[in-house]
Protein backbone atom coordinates (compact mmCIF):
# COMPACT_ATOMS: atom_id res chain seq x y z
CA UNK A 1 0.00 0.00 0.00
CA UNK A 2 1.48 3.15 -1.36
CA UNK A 3 -0.27 5.90 1.01
CA UNK A 4 -1.31 5.04 4.54
CA UNK A 5 -4.33 2.95 5.33
CA UNK A 6 -6.60 5.46 3.45
CA UNK A 7 -9.18 6.93 6.08
CA UNK A 8 -11.58 5.50 8.15
CA UNK A 9 -14.02 2.17 8.31
CA UNK A 10 -17.63 2.72 7.06
CA UNK A 11 -19.12 -0.67 8.10
CA UNK A 12 -22.26 -1.10 9.84
CA UNK A 13 -24.59 -4.16 10.64
CA UNK A 14 -27.91 -4.30 8.67
CA UNK A 15 -30.01 -3.08 11.26
CA UNK A 16 -27.36 -0.03 12.16
CA UNK A 17 -27.83 0.79 8.52
CA UNK A 18 -31.67 0.75 8.55
CA UNK A 19 -31.82 2.75 11.78
CA UNK A 20 -29.75 5.42 10.28
CA UNK A 21 -33.42 5.83 7.80
CA UNK A 22 -35.67 8.08 9.96
CA UNK A 23 -39.73 7.91 9.61
CA UNK A 24 -40.67 10.05 7.24
CA UNK A 25 -37.73 10.25 5.12
CA UNK A 26 -37.40 10.92 1.46
CA UNK A 27 -35.98 7.48 0.78
CA UNK A 28 -34.20 6.56 -2.81
CA UNK A 29 -33.85 2.89 -3.55
CA UNK A 30 -31.72 2.07 -6.26
CA UNK A 31 -32.36 -0.86 -8.77
CA UNK A 32 -34.48 -1.06 -11.22
CA UNK A 33 -37.87 -2.70 -11.81
CA UNK A 34 -37.36 -6.24 -10.64
CA UNK A 35 -33.40 -5.58 -10.69
CA UNK A 36 -30.69 -5.39 -8.14
CA UNK A 37 -32.75 -3.56 -5.43
CA UNK A 38 -30.76 -3.67 -1.65
CA UNK A 39 -34.20 -6.18 -1.00
CA UNK A 40 -32.08 -7.19 2.52
CA UNK A 41 -31.95 -3.31 3.71
CA UNK A 42 -35.98 -3.12 2.30
CA UNK A 43 -36.57 -6.25 4.77
CA UNK A 44 -34.97 -4.70 7.91
CA UNK A 45 -36.71 -1.30 7.71
CA UNK A 46 -40.25 -3.62 7.32
CA UNK A 47 -38.73 -5.60 10.19
CA UNK A 48 -37.93 -1.83 12.22
CA UNK A 49 -41.80 -1.07 11.91
CA UNK A 50 -40.19 2.17 9.84
CA UNK A 51 -43.51 4.38 9.08
CA UNK A 52 -44.38 7.30 6.39
CA UNK A 53 -41.34 6.87 4.13
CA UNK A 54 -41.34 8.96 0.88
CA UNK A 55 -39.68 6.98 -1.83
CA UNK A 56 -38.27 8.80 -4.43
CA UNK A 57 -37.70 6.43 -7.15
CA UNK A 58 -37.34 6.11 -11.28
CA UNK A 59 -38.93 2.91 -12.39
CA UNK A 60 -39.82 0.52 -9.11
CA UNK A 61 -41.04 -2.86 -8.57
CA UNK A 62 -41.15 -5.16 -5.28
CA UNK A 63 -38.94 -2.61 -3.03
CA UNK A 64 -41.77 -0.25 -3.26
CA UNK A 65 -44.58 -3.19 -2.85
CA UNK A 66 -42.86 -4.86 0.07
CA UNK A 67 -42.88 -1.11 1.75
CA UNK A 68 -46.53 -0.58 0.40
CA UNK A 69 -47.82 -4.20 1.88
CA UNK A 70 -46.10 -3.52 5.26
CA UNK A 71 -47.64 -0.20 5.26
CA UNK A 72 -43.98 1.86 5.57
CA UNK A 73 -45.36 4.17 2.99
CA UNK A 74 -47.14 7.85 2.66
CA UNK A 75 -45.73 8.81 -0.90
CA UNK A 76 -43.86 7.32 -3.95
CA UNK A 77 -42.73 9.64 -6.51
CA UNK A 78 -41.74 7.29 -9.77
CA UNK A 79 -42.06 6.26 -13.70
CA UNK A 80 -43.45 2.74 -12.89
CA UNK A 81 -44.40 0.59 -9.67
CA UNK A 82 -44.64 -2.75 -10.87
CA UNK A 83 -43.32 -6.37 -11.43
CA UNK A 84 -42.78 -6.31 -15.07
CA UNK A 85 -43.65 -10.59 -16.11
CA UNK A 86 -44.69 -11.27 -12.73
CA UNK A 87 -47.73 -8.50 -13.39
CA UNK A 88 -49.14 -5.21 -11.73
CA UNK A 89 -47.18 -5.21 -8.34
CA UNK A 90 -50.07 -5.52 -5.85
CA UNK A 91 -50.03 -4.44 -2.67
CA UNK A 92 -48.78 -1.14 -4.12
CA UNK A 93 -52.10 -1.81 -6.15
CA UNK A 94 -54.25 -2.25 -3.01
CA UNK A 95 -53.15 0.75 -1.02
CA UNK A 96 -53.36 3.17 -4.06
CA UNK A 97 -57.07 2.73 -4.59
CA UNK A 98 -57.94 2.43 -1.17
CA UNK A 99 -56.51 5.99 -0.91
CA UNK A 100 -53.74 4.80 1.61
CA UNK A 101 -51.05 6.01 -0.53
CA UNK A 102 -50.32 9.19 -2.55
CA UNK A 103 -48.74 8.36 -5.94
CA UNK A 104 -47.24 11.23 -7.76
CA UNK A 105 -46.28 9.95 -11.29
CA UNK A 106 -43.49 11.12 -13.49
CA UNK A 107 -42.42 10.65 -16.84
CA UNK A 108 -39.56 8.20 -16.80
CA UNK A 109 -36.55 9.82 -18.32
CA UNK A 110 -37.10 12.79 -16.53
CA UNK A 111 -37.24 10.52 -13.19
CA UNK A 112 -33.99 10.00 -13.93
CA UNK A 113 -33.43 13.46 -14.74
CA UNK A 114 -34.62 14.40 -11.07
CA UNK A 115 -31.70 12.70 -9.91
CA UNK A 116 -29.13 14.55 -12.32
CA UNK A 117 -30.69 17.70 -11.14
CA UNK A 118 -29.78 16.47 -7.38
CA UNK A 119 -26.40 15.64 -8.16
CA UNK A 120 -25.74 19.06 -10.49
CA UNK A 121 -27.58 20.94 -7.27
CA UNK A 122 -29.41 22.53 -9.69
CA UNK A 123 -33.06 23.53 -8.18
CA UNK A 124 -35.01 21.80 -11.21
CA UNK A 125 -34.50 20.09 -14.69
CA UNK A 126 -36.44 21.92 -17.63
CA UNK A 127 -38.68 19.86 -19.72
CA UNK A 128 -40.53 20.72 -22.75
CA UNK A 129 -42.62 18.12 -23.43
CA UNK A 130 -45.20 17.98 -21.07
CA UNK A 131 -48.16 19.62 -22.50
CA UNK A 132 -51.10 17.91 -22.82
CA UNK A 133 -50.40 15.17 -20.28
CA UNK A 134 -52.28 14.48 -17.13
CA UNK A 135 -48.31 14.71 -15.21
CA UNK A 136 -49.19 18.11 -15.17
CA UNK A 137 -52.62 17.86 -14.10
CA UNK A 138 -51.81 16.17 -10.88
CA UNK A 139 -48.36 17.09 -9.85
CA UNK A 140 -48.44 20.94 -8.71
CA UNK A 141 -44.73 20.80 -7.83
CA UNK A 142 -43.88 21.20 -11.83
CA UNK A 143 -43.90 24.68 -12.19
CA UNK A 144 -44.78 26.36 -16.28
CA UNK A 145 -42.04 28.82 -16.89
CA UNK A 146 -41.15 30.77 -20.12
CA UNK A 147 -37.59 30.23 -21.55
CA UNK A 148 -35.53 33.41 -20.68
CA UNK A 149 -33.58 33.21 -24.38
CA UNK A 150 -36.29 31.78 -26.61
CA UNK A 151 -39.66 32.50 -25.15
CA UNK A 152 -40.67 28.78 -25.79
CA UNK A 153 -42.79 27.38 -22.90
CA UNK A 154 -40.50 24.93 -20.13
CA UNK A 155 -41.47 22.98 -17.06
CA UNK A 156 -39.67 23.12 -13.67
CA UNK A 157 -39.41 19.69 -12.67
CA UNK A 158 -38.44 19.41 -8.89
CA UNK A 159 -34.74 17.38 -8.34
CA UNK A 160 -35.62 14.01 -6.47
CA UNK A 161 -33.79 15.41 -3.70
CA UNK A 162 -33.82 12.38 -1.42
CA UNK A 163 -32.56 12.52 2.07
CA UNK A 164 -31.04 8.93 2.15
CA UNK A 165 -30.02 6.83 -0.88
CA UNK A 166 -29.47 2.98 -0.16
CA UNK A 167 -27.71 1.12 -3.05
CA UNK A 168 -26.65 -2.78 -3.57
CA UNK A 169 -22.94 -3.38 -5.51
CA UNK A 170 -21.16 -6.28 -6.36
CA UNK A 171 -17.96 -4.96 -4.01
CA UNK A 172 -17.03 -2.26 -2.04
CA UNK A 173 -13.90 -1.73 0.31
CA UNK A 174 -14.59 -0.52 3.90
CA UNK A 175 -14.18 2.75 3.43
CA UNK A 176 -17.00 3.21 0.47
CA UNK A 177 -14.79 2.77 -2.65
CA UNK A 178 -17.64 0.94 -4.55
CA UNK A 179 -16.85 -0.97 -7.69
CA UNK A 180 -19.37 -0.98 -10.76
CA UNK A 181 -18.65 -3.95 -13.37
CA UNK A 182 -17.40 -2.66 -16.65
CA UNK A 183 -20.26 -4.67 -18.16
CA UNK A 184 -23.13 -3.12 -16.49
CA UNK A 185 -26.43 -1.70 -17.82
CA UNK A 186 -28.74 1.09 -17.56
CA UNK A 187 -29.52 -0.19 -13.69
CA UNK A 188 -26.43 0.29 -12.41
CA UNK A 189 -25.45 3.08 -14.47
CA UNK A 190 -28.58 4.97 -12.15
CA UNK A 191 -27.47 3.60 -9.17
CA UNK A 192 -24.22 5.87 -9.96
CA UNK A 193 -26.96 8.98 -10.82
CA UNK A 194 -28.29 8.15 -7.77
CA UNK A 195 -24.96 8.19 -5.79
CA UNK A 196 -23.73 11.17 -6.33
CA UNK A 197 -27.73 12.68 -6.06
CA UNK A 198 -27.28 12.33 -1.98
CA UNK A 199 -24.92 13.23 0.45
CA UNK A 200 -26.17 10.01 2.85
CA UNK A 201 -25.72 7.04 0.83
CA UNK A 202 -25.72 3.85 2.20
CA UNK A 203 -24.43 0.87 0.16
CA UNK A 204 -24.73 -2.55 1.13
CA UNK A 205 -22.71 -5.23 -0.93
CA UNK A 206 -22.23 -9.01 -1.74
CA UNK A 207 -18.92 -8.82 -0.35
CA UNK A 208 -16.44 -6.47 1.03
CA UNK A 209 -13.41 -6.28 -0.73
CA UNK A 210 -9.80 -5.34 0.37
CA UNK A 211 -8.02 -2.06 -0.51
CA UNK A 212 -5.41 -3.53 -2.77
CA UNK A 213 -8.54 -4.78 -4.41
CA UNK A 214 -9.77 -1.40 -5.34
CA UNK A 215 -6.63 -0.21 -6.43
CA UNK A 216 -6.41 -3.03 -8.60
CA UNK A 217 -9.66 -1.89 -10.19
CA UNK A 218 -9.97 1.64 -9.79
CA UNK A 219 -11.38 2.55 -13.31
CA UNK A 220 -14.38 0.67 -12.07
CA UNK A 221 -14.73 2.23 -8.83
CA UNK A 222 -17.34 4.80 -10.17
CA UNK A 223 -18.44 5.83 -6.50
CA UNK A 224 -15.53 6.65 -4.41
CA UNK A 225 -15.38 6.67 -0.41
CA UNK A 226 -16.01 10.16 -0.45
CA UNK A 227 -19.62 10.03 -1.76
CA UNK A 228 -20.59 6.67 0.50
CA UNK A 229 -21.61 7.25 3.97
CA UNK A 230 -21.84 3.46 5.45
CA UNK A 231 -20.97 0.32 3.97
CA UNK A 232 -22.94 -3.02 4.43
CA UNK A 233 -21.63 -6.48 3.69
CA UNK A 234 -25.08 -8.64 2.49
CA UNK A 235 -24.33 -11.47 0.09
CA UNK A 236 -27.06 -12.49 -1.41
CA UNK A 237 -28.25 -8.96 -0.38
CA UNK A 238 -31.01 -8.24 -3.72
CA UNK A 239 -32.77 -11.28 -3.40
CA UNK A 240 -35.19 -12.25 -4.86
CA UNK A 241 -33.59 -10.16 -7.22
CA UNK A 242 -30.62 -10.38 -9.73
CA UNK A 243 -27.38 -8.80 -9.73
CA UNK A 244 -26.08 -8.46 -12.73
CA UNK A 245 -22.82 -10.99 -13.15
CA UNK A 246 -23.76 -12.82 -9.53
CA UNK A 247 -26.90 -14.33 -9.79
CA UNK A 248 -29.97 -14.74 -11.89
CA UNK A 249 -33.29 -13.38 -10.48
CA UNK A 250 -35.64 -15.84 -8.21
CA UNK A 251 -38.30 -16.87 -10.78
CA UNK A 252 -40.10 -19.18 -8.56
CA UNK A 253 -39.63 -16.62 -5.30
CA UNK A 254 -41.09 -14.07 -7.49
CA UNK A 255 -43.69 -16.06 -8.92
CA UNK A 256 -44.49 -17.21 -4.99
CA UNK A 257 -44.66 -13.42 -4.05
CA UNK A 258 -46.74 -12.42 -6.81
CA UNK A 259 -49.15 -15.23 -5.90
CA UNK A 260 -48.90 -14.49 -2.04
CA UNK A 261 -49.25 -10.64 -2.40
CA UNK A 262 -52.79 -10.67 -4.81
CA UNK A 263 -54.44 -11.15 -1.43
CA UNK A 264 -54.11 -9.57 2.08
CA UNK A 265 -53.82 -12.74 4.05
CA UNK A 266 -51.58 -13.98 1.42
CA UNK A 267 -49.37 -10.96 2.15
CA UNK A 268 -49.56 -11.25 5.45
CA UNK A 269 -48.43 -14.89 5.30
CA UNK A 270 -45.26 -13.85 2.87
CA UNK A 271 -44.39 -11.16 5.08
CA UNK A 272 -44.54 -13.13 8.60
CA UNK A 273 -42.39 -16.23 6.53
CA UNK A 274 -39.92 -14.33 5.03
CA UNK A 275 -39.66 -10.64 6.45
CA UNK A 276 -40.90 -10.37 10.12
CA UNK A 277 -40.85 -14.03 10.65
CA UNK A 278 -36.69 -14.45 10.73
CA UNK A 279 -35.14 -12.80 12.96
CA UNK A 280 -31.94 -11.56 9.95
CA UNK A 281 -31.01 -12.03 7.24
CA UNK A 282 -28.95 -14.88 7.91
CA UNK A 283 -32.09 -16.66 8.93
CA UNK A 284 -34.21 -15.00 5.90
CA UNK A 285 -31.36 -16.52 3.96
CA UNK A 286 -31.79 -20.24 5.48
CA UNK A 287 -35.74 -19.69 4.78
CA UNK A 288 -35.43 -19.24 1.07
CA UNK A 289 -32.75 -22.34 1.35
CA UNK A 290 -28.79 -22.19 0.92
CA UNK A 291 -29.21 -24.89 -2.08
CA UNK A 292 -31.99 -23.09 -3.45
CA UNK A 293 -29.51 -19.65 -3.64
CA UNK A 294 -26.33 -21.90 -5.33
CA UNK A 295 -28.44 -22.35 -8.25
CA UNK A 296 -29.08 -18.89 -8.83
CA UNK A 297 -25.66 -18.12 -9.19
CA UNK A 298 -24.02 -16.63 -12.74
CA UNK A 299 -20.74 -15.94 -12.79
CA UNK A 300 -19.24 -13.18 -15.08
CA UNK A 301 -16.04 -12.25 -15.98
CA UNK A 302 -15.15 -8.90 -13.97
CA UNK B 1 -49.97 -10.19 -41.47
CA UNK B 2 -49.66 -6.89 -39.19
CA UNK B 3 -45.67 -7.06 -39.44
CA UNK B 4 -45.86 -7.31 -43.23
CA UNK B 5 -48.30 -4.18 -42.87
CA UNK B 6 -45.36 -2.44 -40.38
CA UNK B 7 -43.00 -3.51 -42.11
CA UNK B 8 -43.99 -1.38 -45.00
CA UNK B 9 -44.32 1.66 -43.46
CA UNK B 10 -40.81 1.95 -41.92
CA UNK B 11 -38.03 3.38 -43.97
CA UNK B 12 -34.41 2.83 -44.51
CA UNK B 13 -31.68 4.59 -41.90
CA UNK B 14 -34.36 4.91 -39.13
CA UNK B 15 -34.06 3.74 -35.19
CA UNK B 16 -36.94 2.23 -34.44
CA UNK B 17 -37.95 1.52 -30.03
CA UNK B 18 -39.32 -1.28 -28.95
CA UNK B 19 -39.87 -2.55 -25.43
CA UNK B 20 -39.31 -6.22 -24.24
CA UNK B 21 -42.61 -7.07 -23.08
CA UNK B 22 -43.74 -10.47 -21.82
CA UNK B 23 -46.54 -12.63 -21.08
CA UNK B 24 -49.52 -13.38 -23.64
CA UNK B 25 -50.92 -11.17 -26.03
CA UNK B 26 -49.11 -8.01 -24.49
CA UNK B 27 -45.57 -9.84 -25.67
CA UNK B 28 -47.40 -9.90 -28.93
CA UNK B 29 -48.03 -6.61 -29.93
CA UNK B 30 -45.70 -4.88 -27.44
CA UNK B 31 -42.84 -7.22 -29.06
CA UNK B 32 -43.45 -9.80 -31.36
CA UNK B 33 -45.11 -7.95 -33.75
CA UNK B 34 -42.53 -5.02 -33.52
CA UNK B 35 -39.32 -6.99 -34.13
CA UNK B 36 -40.84 -9.18 -36.75
CA UNK B 37 -41.82 -5.96 -38.80
CA UNK B 38 -38.54 -4.31 -38.06
CA UNK B 39 -36.76 -7.19 -39.15
CA UNK B 40 -38.58 -7.58 -42.17
CA UNK B 41 -37.92 -4.27 -43.54
CA UNK B 42 -34.32 -4.41 -42.52
CA UNK B 43 -34.24 -7.62 -45.07
CA UNK B 44 -36.50 -5.89 -48.18
CA UNK B 45 -36.31 -2.25 -48.52
CA UNK B 46 -34.82 -0.95 -45.00
CA UNK B 47 -31.15 -2.60 -44.27
CA UNK B 48 -29.53 0.90 -42.34
CA UNK B 49 -32.91 0.58 -39.86
CA UNK B 50 -31.51 0.19 -36.41
CA UNK B 51 -33.39 -2.20 -33.56
CA UNK B 52 -33.56 -0.69 -30.15
CA UNK B 53 -34.22 -3.43 -28.37
CA UNK B 54 -35.55 -2.17 -25.00
CA UNK B 55 -34.39 0.70 -25.80
CA UNK B 56 -30.97 0.07 -25.30
CA UNK B 57 -29.51 -3.03 -27.71
CA UNK B 58 -28.88 -2.21 -31.11
CA UNK B 59 -30.19 -4.56 -33.86
CA UNK B 60 -28.93 -7.90 -30.99
CA UNK B 61 -28.52 -10.96 -32.68
CA UNK B 62 -31.67 -12.85 -31.40
CA UNK B 63 -33.60 -14.29 -34.49
CA UNK B 64 -31.57 -16.81 -33.88
CA UNK B 65 -32.59 -17.95 -30.54
CA UNK B 66 -35.10 -20.75 -29.61
CA UNK B 67 -36.54 -18.06 -27.61
CA UNK B 68 -37.43 -14.35 -26.84
CA UNK B 69 -35.53 -13.17 -23.49
CA UNK B 70 -37.76 -12.56 -21.02
CA UNK B 71 -36.15 -9.76 -18.94
CA UNK B 72 -34.75 -6.60 -20.53
CA UNK B 73 -31.59 -6.45 -18.10
CA UNK B 74 -29.83 -9.42 -17.74
CA UNK B 75 -27.06 -10.96 -18.74
CA UNK B 76 -28.76 -13.16 -21.56
CA UNK B 77 -29.33 -10.07 -23.88
CA UNK B 78 -26.12 -7.97 -22.71
CA UNK B 79 -24.23 -10.89 -24.06
CA UNK B 80 -25.91 -11.04 -27.16
CA UNK B 81 -24.09 -10.00 -30.59
CA UNK B 82 -25.25 -6.17 -31.40
CA UNK B 83 -24.19 -3.30 -33.11
CA UNK B 84 -23.99 -1.48 -30.06
CA UNK B 85 -25.73 -0.91 -26.25
CA UNK B 86 -26.81 1.51 -24.14
CA UNK B 87 -24.93 0.98 -20.97
CA UNK B 88 -25.55 4.48 -19.33
CA UNK B 89 -27.84 7.08 -19.02
CA UNK B 90 -27.40 9.67 -20.77
CA UNK B 91 -26.13 7.07 -23.42
CA UNK B 92 -25.62 7.22 -27.26
CA UNK B 93 -29.13 8.07 -28.04
CA UNK B 94 -30.50 11.58 -27.25
CA UNK B 95 -34.30 11.13 -26.85
CA UNK B 96 -34.45 15.19 -26.85
CA UNK B 97 -32.94 15.39 -29.97
CA UNK B 98 -35.08 13.62 -31.88
CA UNK B 99 -32.70 10.15 -32.72
CA UNK B 100 -35.35 7.77 -32.26
CA UNK B 101 -37.61 7.45 -35.46
CA UNK B 102 -40.76 5.96 -34.67
CA UNK B 103 -41.55 3.21 -31.50
CA UNK B 104 -43.99 0.90 -30.33
CA UNK B 105 -46.38 1.39 -26.87
CA UNK B 106 -48.72 -0.47 -25.36
CA UNK B 107 -51.45 1.23 -23.06
CA UNK B 108 -54.57 0.03 -21.16
CA UNK B 109 -56.88 2.52 -22.95
CA UNK B 110 -56.78 4.94 -25.47
CA UNK B 111 -59.51 7.53 -26.84
CA UNK B 112 -60.62 9.02 -29.83
CA UNK B 113 -57.73 11.11 -30.14
CA UNK B 114 -54.85 8.54 -29.69
CA UNK B 115 -54.44 9.71 -26.40
CA UNK B 116 -52.86 6.87 -24.29
CA UNK B 117 -53.09 5.76 -20.62
CA UNK B 118 -51.40 3.39 -18.16
CA UNK B 119 -51.73 4.52 -15.15
CA UNK B 120 -54.97 4.17 -13.91
CA UNK B 121 -58.56 3.29 -14.71
CA UNK B 122 -61.56 5.41 -12.97
CA UNK B 123 -60.31 8.67 -10.64
CA UNK B 124 -56.57 9.24 -10.23
CA UNK B 125 -57.15 9.46 -6.47
CA UNK B 126 -59.36 6.26 -5.86
CA UNK B 127 -58.58 4.82 -8.79
CA UNK B 128 -60.99 1.52 -9.78
CA UNK B 129 -57.65 -0.05 -11.01
CA UNK B 130 -54.31 1.48 -10.22
CA UNK B 131 -51.80 0.46 -12.98
CA UNK B 132 -47.97 0.53 -13.67
CA UNK B 133 -47.61 4.27 -14.43
CA UNK B 134 -46.59 6.64 -17.48
CA UNK B 135 -43.17 4.98 -17.56
CA UNK B 136 -41.75 6.03 -20.83
CA UNK B 137 -45.13 6.89 -22.49
CA UNK B 138 -44.42 10.98 -22.37
CA UNK B 139 -41.68 10.61 -24.26
CA UNK B 140 -42.90 8.36 -26.98
CA UNK B 141 -45.95 10.00 -27.80
CA UNK B 142 -43.94 13.64 -27.93
CA UNK B 143 -40.15 12.89 -28.63
CA UNK B 144 -40.26 10.19 -31.08
CA UNK B 145 -40.71 11.03 -34.70
CA UNK B 146 -43.52 9.26 -35.08
CA UNK B 147 -45.22 6.14 -32.55
CA UNK B 148 -47.30 2.81 -33.47
CA UNK B 149 -49.79 2.25 -30.59
CA UNK B 150 -49.89 -1.45 -30.39
CA UNK B 151 -53.05 -2.63 -28.19
CA UNK B 152 -52.83 -6.50 -27.40
CA UNK B 153 -56.93 -5.74 -26.64
CA UNK B 154 -59.76 -4.22 -28.55
CA UNK B 155 -63.03 -3.66 -26.55
CA UNK B 156 -65.42 -0.96 -25.35
CA UNK B 157 -63.04 -0.84 -21.97
CA UNK B 158 -60.07 -0.21 -24.27
CA UNK B 159 -60.92 2.28 -26.92
CA UNK B 160 -63.49 4.57 -25.02
CA UNK B 161 -64.29 8.32 -25.54
CA UNK B 162 -61.92 9.99 -23.11
CA UNK B 163 -58.82 8.18 -21.33
CA UNK B 164 -59.09 8.31 -17.59
CA UNK B 165 -55.32 9.63 -17.63
CA UNK B 166 -53.39 10.80 -20.51
CA UNK B 167 -49.94 9.55 -20.01
CA UNK B 168 -49.22 9.87 -23.91
CA UNK B 169 -50.50 12.61 -25.61
CA UNK B 170 -52.40 11.95 -29.66
CA UNK B 171 -54.21 14.99 -31.49
CA UNK B 172 -56.27 16.78 -29.43
CA UNK B 173 -57.48 19.88 -31.93
CA UNK B 174 -55.16 17.74 -34.24
CA UNK B 175 -51.56 18.80 -35.51
CA UNK B 176 -52.52 22.56 -34.52
CA UNK B 177 -53.38 21.31 -31.04
CA UNK B 178 -50.49 19.72 -30.83
CA UNK B 179 -48.34 22.24 -31.49
CA UNK B 180 -50.61 24.92 -29.27
CA UNK B 181 -49.39 21.85 -26.28
CA UNK B 182 -45.52 22.91 -27.21
CA UNK B 183 -45.48 19.40 -29.09
CA UNK B 184 -43.53 20.36 -31.77
CA UNK B 185 -42.95 16.56 -34.05
CA UNK B 186 -44.66 13.14 -33.22
CA UNK B 187 -47.62 11.78 -32.08
CA UNK B 188 -49.31 8.05 -32.98
CA UNK B 189 -49.52 7.37 -36.30
CA UNK B 190 -51.46 3.92 -36.08
CA UNK B 191 -53.16 2.03 -33.39
CA UNK B 192 -53.03 -1.99 -34.32
CA UNK B 193 -55.50 -4.10 -32.62
CA UNK B 194 -55.98 -7.63 -33.42
CA UNK B 195 -59.41 -6.24 -35.33
CA UNK B 196 -57.85 -3.73 -37.31
CA UNK B 197 -55.41 -0.60 -38.21
CA UNK B 198 -56.53 2.81 -37.01
CA UNK B 199 -54.74 5.91 -38.30
CA UNK B 200 -55.24 9.76 -38.30
CA UNK B 201 -56.69 12.61 -39.53
CA UNK B 202 -54.06 14.98 -38.55
CA UNK B 203 -56.64 17.98 -39.18
CA UNK B 204 -58.78 17.02 -36.98
CA UNK B 205 -57.05 14.68 -34.75
CA UNK B 206 -59.55 11.76 -34.84
CA UNK B 207 -58.52 8.55 -34.94
CA UNK B 208 -60.10 6.42 -38.41
CA UNK B 209 -60.53 2.89 -39.48
CA UNK B 210 -57.32 2.32 -41.97
CA UNK B 211 -58.10 -0.97 -42.63
CA UNK B 212 -60.02 -4.03 -40.86
CA UNK B 213 -58.58 -7.51 -40.36
CA UNK B 214 -60.37 -10.55 -42.33
CA UNK B 215 -63.21 -11.27 -39.99
CA UNK B 216 -64.26 -8.41 -39.07
CA UNK B 217 -67.22 -6.29 -40.14
CA UNK B 218 -67.82 -2.84 -39.20
CA UNK B 219 -70.68 -3.75 -36.70
CA UNK B 220 -68.48 -5.79 -34.93
CA UNK B 221 -65.69 -3.22 -34.60
CA UNK B 222 -68.01 -0.28 -33.81
CA UNK B 223 -69.36 -3.21 -31.18
CA UNK B 224 -66.34 -3.17 -29.73
CA UNK B 225 -65.08 0.20 -29.34
CA UNK B 226 -66.49 3.00 -27.08
CA UNK B 227 -66.76 5.70 -29.70
CA UNK B 228 -68.42 6.82 -32.86
CA UNK B 229 -66.15 5.56 -36.11
CA UNK B 230 -68.01 7.11 -38.80
CA UNK B 231 -68.95 5.34 -41.60
CA UNK B 232 -66.68 2.14 -42.23
CA UNK B 233 -68.47 1.26 -45.77
CA UNK B 234 -65.23 1.40 -47.93
CA UNK B 235 -62.62 0.63 -45.45
CA UNK B 236 -60.09 -1.92 -47.03
CA UNK B 237 -59.30 -5.32 -45.32
CA UNK B 238 -55.81 -5.31 -43.87
CA UNK B 239 -53.59 -6.65 -46.81
CA UNK B 240 -51.99 -9.92 -46.25
CA UNK B 241 -48.51 -10.44 -46.63
CA UNK B 242 -47.20 -11.15 -50.16
CA UNK B 243 -45.35 -14.65 -50.62
CA UNK B 244 -41.98 -12.78 -50.66
CA UNK B 245 -42.80 -10.95 -47.28
CA UNK B 246 -44.25 -14.53 -45.73
CA UNK B 247 -41.12 -16.09 -46.87
CA UNK B 248 -38.48 -14.00 -45.61
CA UNK B 249 -40.90 -13.73 -42.12
CA UNK B 250 -40.68 -17.78 -41.82
CA UNK B 251 -36.97 -18.37 -43.42
CA UNK B 252 -34.79 -15.83 -41.73
CA UNK B 253 -36.71 -13.43 -39.49
CA UNK B 254 -38.12 -15.73 -37.19
CA UNK B 255 -36.58 -18.93 -38.13
CA UNK B 256 -37.04 -20.96 -34.46
CA UNK B 257 -40.91 -19.10 -34.62
CA UNK B 258 -40.70 -17.55 -31.38
CA UNK B 259 -41.94 -14.09 -32.97
CA UNK B 260 -45.00 -15.37 -35.38
CA UNK B 261 -45.99 -18.67 -33.84
CA UNK B 262 -48.07 -16.86 -30.88
CA UNK B 263 -48.63 -13.60 -32.72
CA UNK B 264 -50.67 -15.97 -35.58
CA UNK B 265 -52.75 -17.10 -32.70
CA UNK B 266 -54.15 -13.54 -31.23
CA UNK B 267 -54.81 -12.29 -34.10
CA UNK B 268 -57.20 -14.97 -34.86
Amino acid sequence: MPTGQGGKAKLLTLPEAAARIADGARLAIGGFAVYQHPMALVRELVRQGRRDLTVVGHVNGNDVDLLAGAGCLRRVESSYVGLEKYGLAPCFRRRVERGQLEMVDYPEVLSFDRFRASADNLSFWPCDYLGGTDILTHNPAIKPFDCPLTGRRLWAVPPAAPDVVVLHAVAADERGNVVIPARHLLPQSLDVTMGRACDTVIVTTEQVVSRDYIRRHARQVLLPSYRVSHVVEVPWGAHPCPVLGRYVIDDAHFRQYAAAAATEDGFAGYLERYVTGPRDHDEYLERVGRAHLERLREVDAP
Amino acid sequence: MLAAALARALRDEEVGFTGLVTGGAAAVFGTAIPLAAMELARLSHAPGLTILLAGWSHNPDLFGLPELPDSEFDAKLRDLAADAQMMDYPGPWSIRRGDIDFGFSSAVQVDRSGNINSVCVGDYRRPRVRLVGPILQPEHMALFGREYVMMPHHERRNFVERVDYVSGVGYPGGRAGRRRLGLERGGPAWVITPRCIFDFDEDDGRMRVRSMHPGQTPAVLQAATGFDLGDLAGVPTTESPTPEELELLRRQVDPHGILLRSADRSTR
